[in-house]
């Protein structure tokens, strides 16, 4: 026997505190826990001593078999409420971006968030979110994130140090600004709703009252406030509805992903798609580049970004010419809008625009992008108002900080503040300046020639490395704060973790800036509601918005007046020229995937492919077909150089049909050199070429460079000969089948008719029934954007991995749910149609009669599954299906986890190892985890229950689940629509996911 | 008279082709002593030839260079190849199909051959069973580290297991399994015990005795008794029967793999005999590529005569028109059949990207062989040697066609791809030609490469007819 004395050597293990003690009674219980032997080893005979102590010997280095590591289990001594370890628990938060934010439910599991869901609570959200809100969650866990603070002297990575290092530090230059008023203090700022941090700049303003607060957005929407302050004379937010909208004029404007309330138009916009009683909305999109609004549109008139007011303007000469009566107070631009119908650009389809809206009087929209110029914004406004369309489709509402300089000006002050050498001390919280601002100000150089940087960021990014102080800064799931969504619905920033490293959240610091002491966010954000919820039943009014995640109330919508002598700057619209020749627009734009270049590091989003071109891991020069030719650029990764007076830049182009001729596009926010291992030399920086006289949009000469870049694309790989692109036409109908509202109408099971199925024979002789559950799924193509969110979704709900850019460009992308995209009709002016494609879960599934091994088989609920760990990966299944839904793990794709960045997965679903396929399983972990609680219960399951990742996620509402066997169900209401079909039926498939026809709108019965 | 002058023109050349008497199979003034010496003197001597050292040391460099490709495969993963989706398969199966129909001709040759009473086989049945068992060895490679968990490759037999779980008999994958084995296992059988009265020969002739201790272990004891002949006579005739059905049915089974999945391109009722077809085609053009260099080197020329060779490049010519026709009414069918898919493939095929590899196959395994309709062509070494490569590489390239063509553009467009080997892929398959002349070059060092025991017997009918 071990000796139970702990000072007698070996490790200090004890088993109670009374063995700890060396209690008297408890040495007699171990005597009585061994009785049978107890007298062997008090007083053993030789034999039976020498029988024990070979036995002692043999058995001792068992003991030494393994160390038992000290473990702490420590009980709640109060368990939360409601939690139950290792179920998946949700918590209600905002997420705020370019100062508008989406509700959110966030899944957690033992404290670690593991999903991202839309709260349906929250207008702005609708229990939908944008694919970038699901990789927030990815950069949360990025391991590439700035881990702690660190002291810059010059260049170089910089001293570890802590926050009381640097509270000693900054304490004394706190105070002398203090002392002087604050009159060298500026605060470089991102946009923030957060009325928290508002309270905060506010405080700041009274103890540093000369101090600057310096908003910058690279992605600036201010043109559209602009416009407002031109035609009422004071900045106010232009909200939509599109389900109050049969006509929707959309001049350069993605409503749907470039837009602060895309969510919600986008839910809106598609529940008037289904043609089910006969009506449905229209959308003209004009615009250069194409949107996802383009894509969804009746109607999309390529046209260069420069002619897009003209565009407008000539609808307006048309509107007016028809006898449309401006509103009072816009008199005056009855003689403006003369003057567009003497401009050289002009295009018939312009004069059906102005024809449809004006028959939608009072039911219809005019939105214009942020890229126009404010005049084109306020004229739009102004044609609203004469349509009638205010107060119904387009409304407005105060801006919540009307006295806020521009962005660009802002920025442009602050420039200029840094060269007079008026600024001592720099804060600048959030965003990544030092790359995004505009080129020609310089601002890198600016912010490295003030000695007192101090810098609070998610990243040891660019502008990081210029500062004097890093300090981390909290990711949104790690701190307390609050928000506003774009119409104005305030909700509570609800932290889901400890902060991984220690950050500190903006909103903190710039209440230490304000006050010398570190108040926590928590109490900051309390004060705030204090005085936003009534006092009386404050902690149960707190306790609903912390729970619910919004404060219900939206921003009051007014009737503004119009402000009266801006017919010039119209009339100066249309100046505008047309470009030719050699010389093309070049317009900046927003990733779909880094956004600003903020998720440069996100693996999820960077390989997230484009909705448009399918690229991934890079940005390009989007250039129209036409102009490739001219240009020389054949293959896509073909080099261009781009040459503005400000300089040049060489990037590969991309051909994307649609593009308006003689306009080239480029996305921003990629060719960061400081974004973390994934985003580091992934795509071209293209801030260098923007300017503050050109934020959006530049004059440059193209020409070919030889040469040509790798672009890893999902979809068209390669040039697609003639050939190919011939019978992708041919099959592309066959597969998105498209019918307008009048074929609809005239027979609704148009789609149906398309292709010949075959007689549907038994599948089996022993035929399978399904008398549980039956799950199916339909996804109706109508609905749909195309906006990839169901593919981001799913790769966070089910553990996908990122496989990176060279195994991207191979072909081996994972995404378990992708979005086909096929054009349709003029290459210079092609429709586009979408198609999420994943895992039909076929009845009669060519994968699982070729597995050898049986490792993809149908379950009882009609489930194809897939056995990962019987899979040995003969890539059979994946040849044989007619899909080419079935994703292989070609190599270890986890090999370079850290402990950080496993705490993503989802611990209801397999993280896969090589060699072994996968696929959509329709989210079985869901299904069950909804199927065994109501087995418990002894109910069932009612429609809805049930939601996978990618139908939960969808803003358009376009994927619907649920059980074909309930009558009753969505899923089988949809099934049985006329418009259903499935995709390659007439190959005996029997797919369960089917898909609704796709419905357009056109003018004349007619695209 | 007469006959003496023929018996003469007999000892120089054996093509002519005289309705009233039978060519003779062996040239030159041969008995049985004769054959003996000239086929053991190869396994006899002390030294092989230097050209043999030469051709060793290179084919085991390039097996060691296929083992440092098959480790870095198997510790790595299949992403070291080039495939994605939708071409799962390259390389991999086009090598597999490749090599097992290499291991066609060796079976037919002895097994169909002997059966049909066609003596002439008797000269290159040896070598072509054995380079059927080498090919076959090869082809057996590379399913088993296609997949991704080698480890794990054993799930695809029907062992028995604490899950109880059987493999799924309905995949044509399984099939294989149990084909190859089965065909691999009775042409070892066959090989083996075709050649065990030599190997006593060898033993009863050797000087060493390490030697004859293992010739002996390995001939069984055979004393060339009448019941031993007897005996050996009937299992042999019984094993033919057992083989067969195997040379047809192993790539019929094959076939399968593509036949009976959906994909367009694959899902065809003429695969089976298409490829049974293209199969013994390229095994007769291995035959060829191995014969022509060997008779000449080992001095076997009058074993292994002219009228061996003009007959396999009949059996070529023939095997290559059937390959012909089957290019050709996969065309029409797909075009009759009415379905745009498999329309589409096969317009693809020929016209799309992969284009350069079909017109490759149609030229080397449709074209080439059209050659021997001339006589003439059919008796030089030179040019049979030139079309029998031919031929093996169109062989190769017909593979890859069906494999990766059919997969590049499948059903959806959304899908499309473009396969591109990647070194390790070239190197692998480099590395199999290395495994296998290994083995071959170990067979012709330590075995008898001719079949002594069955020369002698068509030499004494030879001498019985020619009195």
């Amino acid at each position: 026997m071990p000796p139970l004395d702990p000072k007698s050597g070996g490790r200090a293990l004890w088993r109670s505190l009374d063995d700890l003690a060396g209690d008297k009674a408890f040495q007699d219980a171990v005597g009585r826990e061994f009785p049978l032997y107890a007298d062997e080893m008090l007083a053993p005979s030789r034999r039976e001593f020498l029988m024990l102590m070979g036995a002692s010997v043999a058995l001792a280095g068992m003991t030494a078999c393994r160390r038992w590591p000290v473990e702490n289990i420590v009980p709640f001594s109060h368990r939360p409420e409601g939690y139950v370890p290792g179920e998946r628990l949700q918590f209600a938060t905002s997420y705020d971006r370019n100062g508008a934010a989406i509700g959110l439910l966030v899944s957690s599991f033992d404290g670690r968030p593991i999903k991202i869901e839309g709260n349906p609570l929250h207008p702005m959200s609708l229990g939908a979110t944008d694919p970038i809100a699901q990789g927030t969650l990815l950069q949360m866990y990025d391991p590439d994130r700035s881990t702690g603070l660190f002291e810059r002297a010059g260049q170089g990575e910089g001293t570890p140090r802590t926050w009381d290092e640097f509270a000693v530090w900054a304490e004394p230059i706190l105070a002398r600004h203090k002392a002087s008023g604050g009159a060298g203090l500026r605060i470089l700022a991102e946009p923030s709703s957060s009325p928290t941090l508002l309270a905060q700049k506010k405080r700041l303003e009274s103890v540093y009252p000369q101090a600057v607060w310096v908003e910058w957005d690279p992605l600036t929407r201010d043109a559209e406030r602009e416009g407002a302050r031109l035609a009422f004379g004071r900045p106010l937010r232009r909200h939509l509805d599109l389900g109050k909208a049969d006509v929707v004029l959309a001049l350069d404007a993605d409503l749907f992903m470039d837009d602060p309330a895309g969510l919600s138009h986008t839910r809106a916009w598609a529940r008037r798609r289904k043609g089910e009683d006969g009506v449905m909305n229209r959308v003209w999109a004009v615009e250069a580049g194409y949107s996802l609004t383009g894509a969804s549109a009746d109607h999309r008139i390529p046209v260069q970004s420069a002619l897009v007011p003209v565009a407008l303007g000539r609808i307006a000469a048309r509107m007016l010419r028809s006898g449309l009566t401006l509103s009072a107070g816009c008199e005056g631009l009855r003689e403006a809008i003369e003057r567009f119908e003497s401009h050289a650009f002009d295009d018939p389809r312009l004069d059906t625009i102005a024809a449809d809206l004006l028959a939608a009087r009072g039911r219809g929209a005019i939105a214009v992008g942020p890229r126009q110029p404010a005049a084109a914004h306020a004229l739009a406004m102004a044609l609203d108002a004469a349509l009638g369309n205010s107060g119904n489709a387009v409304t407005y509402a105060d801006d919540p900080e009307p006295a806020r300089p521009g962005h660009l000006e802002a920025i442009a002050k602050l420039a200029s503040d840094l060269s007079a050498g008026l600024v001592e001390t720099l804060v600048i919280l959030g965003g990544n300046p030092a790359f995004d601002a505009p080129a020609d100000l310089d601002l890198a150089k600016r912010i490295g020639s003030v000695s007192q940087t101090i810098r609070v960021g998610l990243y040891d990014d660019e502008t990081s490395s210029l500062c004097r102080w890093q300090l981390p800064e909290a990711h949104y799931l790690e701190a307390w704060g609050d928000a506003r969504g774009w119409d104005g619905t305030a909700g509570v920033v609800q932290p889901l973790i400890e902060p991984l490293y220690g950050g500190r959240s903006a909103i903190e610091i710039a209440a230490y800036l304000a006050a010398g002491a570190w108040t926590p966010g928590y109490e900051l954000v309390r004060t705030t509601w204090s005085t936003r919820l009534p006092a009386a039943g404050f902690e149960k009014a707190w306790r609903r918005v912390v729970h619910d995640g919004i404060e219900a109330g939206a921003a009051p919508a007014l009737t503004p007046v119009f402000a009266a002598g801006w017919g010039g700057e119209v009339a100066r619209l249309a100046e505008a020229r047309q470009l030719g020749g050699d010389a093309m627009e070049l317009l900046f734009a927003k990733s779909s995937a880094v956004h600003d270049g903020r998720f440069a590091n996100c693996g999820w989003l960077v390989e997230l492919p484009d909705p448009m071109t399918k690229l991934t891991w890079d940005n390009a020069a989007l250039l129209s077909p036409s102009d490739a030719e001219a240009l020389g650029v054949k293959a896509i990764g073909d080099l261009v150089t781009m040459s503005l007076p400000g300089g040049s830049l060489v990037l590969p182009a991309f051909i994307l049909p649609g593009q308006a001729k003689g306009s080239v596009t480029v996305n921003l926010g990629w060719g960061r050199s400081r974004a973390g291992r994934v985003g580091n030399g992934a795509g071209v920086d293209a801030y260098p070429l923007r300017t503050a006289a050109s934020l959006w949009r530049a004059e440059a000469k193209l020409a070919r460079t030889p040469g040509s870049a790798m672009l890893a694309t999902t979809q068209d790989h390669w040039v697609v000969d003639t050939l190919g692109r011939k019978e992708e036409q041919v099959r592309a109908e066959e597969l998105i089948r498209t019918g307008t509202l009048a074929e609809y109408r005239a027979k609704p099971e148009f789609a149906r008719e398309m292709v010949e199925v075959p007689h549907a024979a038994p599948i089996s002789t022993y035929p399978i029934e399904y008398n549980g559950h039956k799950w199916g799924m339909a996804i109706d193509l109508s609905s749909c954007i195309g906006c990839a969110a169901c593919s981001i979704a799913c790769q966070a709900e089910n553990n996908i991995p990122v496989v990176g850019r060279k195994e991207t460009w191979r072909g081996r992308d994972m995404q378990w749910i992708r979005v086909d995209r096929y054009f349709e009709g003029d290459p210079e002016s092609p429709g586009l149609a979408f198609q999420p494609m994943t895992c039909h879960q076929c009845e009669n599934a060519p994968c699982e009669q070729v597995c050898p091994v049986a490792a993809t088989v149908h379950d009882h609920e009609g489930l194809n599954v897939m056995v990962y760990n019987r899979c040995v990966g003969t890539r059979y299944c994946s040849n044989n299906c007619p899909y080419k839904v079935r994703r292989f793990n070609y190599f270890n794709n986890h090999k370079h986890e850290t402990a950080v960045s496993m705490m993503v997965y989802n611990p209801e679903v397999t993280v896969r190892m090589r060699g072994v396929m996968e696929k959509c399983s329709y989210c079985v972990q869901r299904i069950n985890a909804v199927k065994i609680p109501a087995k418990n219960a002894g109910r069932p399951i009612s429609d809805g229950e049930v939601v996978p990742a990618c139908a939960q996620v969808c803003p358009a509402e376009a994927i619907a689940f649920g059980d074909l066997n309930d009558p009753h169900s969505r899923v089988r209401a949809l099934h049985d629509d006329a418009r259903c079909y499935g995709v390659l039926e007439e190959i005996n498939t029997r797919p369960r996911t089917r898909y609704l026809a796709r419905l357009r709108n056109p003018a004349e019965g007619k695209a | 008279m007469g006959v003496a002058a023929i018996d003469r023109r007999d000892v120089r050349d054996n093509l002519g082709d005289d309705p009233g008497r039978r060519a003779p199979l062996v040239l030159g003034k041969h008995d049985n002593a004769t054959i003996t010496d000239k086929v053991c003197r190869i396994v006899e001597m002390p030294k092989p030839p230097k050209a043999w050292y030469v051709a060793f040391g290179i084919a085991l460099t390039v097996t060691g260079v296929l083992g440092a490709m098959l480790a870095y495969l198997i510790s790595t993963g299949v992403g070291v190849w080039g495939l994605n989706k939708p071409i799962a398969w390259g390389f991999d199966i086009t090598n597999f199909v490749f090599w097992v129909g290499i291991g066609h001709a060796g079976t037919l040759i002895s097994a169909i051959l002997y059966l049909f009473r066609q003596n002439w086989r008797t000269g290159i049945n040896r070598f072509a069973e054995a380079m059927t068992i080498f090919a076959v060895i090869c082809a057996g490679m590379f399913p088993g580290i296609h997949t991704g968990r080698a480890w794990l490759d054993y799930w695809l037999f029907p062992l028995p297991n604490q899950m109880a779980m059987w493999p799924n008999f309905r995949s044509p994958l399984l099939w294989d399994v149990f084909a190859v084995s089965t065909y691999m296992t009775v042409s070892i059988c066959f090989w083996y015990m075709g050649m065990i009265p030599d190997l006593a020969t060898i033993r009863d002739r050797t000087t060493s005795k390490l030697k004859g201790a293992i010739y002996g272990i390995f001939a069984l004891g055979w004393r060339g008794s009448n019941r031993h002949w007897h005996r050996y006579e009937r299992a042999y005739l019984l094993l033919a029967a057992i083989a067969t059905p195997l040379v047809l049915s192993v790539h019929s089974v094959v076939s399968f793999d593509f036949a009976t999945s959906m994909m367009p391109g694959w899902h065809a009722t003429i695969f089976p005999p298409y490829f049974v077809a293209g199969a013994i085609f390229g095994g007769f053009a291995m035959v060829l590529v191995l014969a022509v260099p060997c008779r000449q080197w080992f001095g076997l020329k009058d074993l292994i005569t002219p009228r061996h060779l003009e007959n396999m490049c009949k059996i070529l010519l023939a095997t290559g028109m059937m390959v012909g026709y089957a290019y050709a009414i996969e065309f029409f069918i797909s075009w009759y059949s009415g379905n745009p898919a498999e329309g589409f493939v096969f317009i693809n095929r020929a016209f799309g990207p992969y284009a350069w590899a079909y017109w490759t196959m149609v030229f080397c395994n449709v074209a080439t062989p059209q050659v021997f309709w001339s006589r003439r062509a059919r008796q030089n070494p030179w040019i049979i040697f030139g079309v029998a490569i031919c031929v093996n590489v169109g062989m190769w390239f017909e593979r890859f066609v069906i494999i990766v063509t059919s997969l590049h553009r499948d059903f959806l467009p959304s899908s499309w791809n473009m396969y591109f080997p990647t070194w390790v892929e070239v190197t692998t398959l480099v590395g199999s030609f290395g495994l296998f002349f290994t083995l071959f070059l170990l067979f012709l060092r330590f075995l008898p490469m001719v079949a002594m025991a069955e020369v002698k017997a068509v030499l004494q009918k030879q001498h019985h007819e020619a009195r």
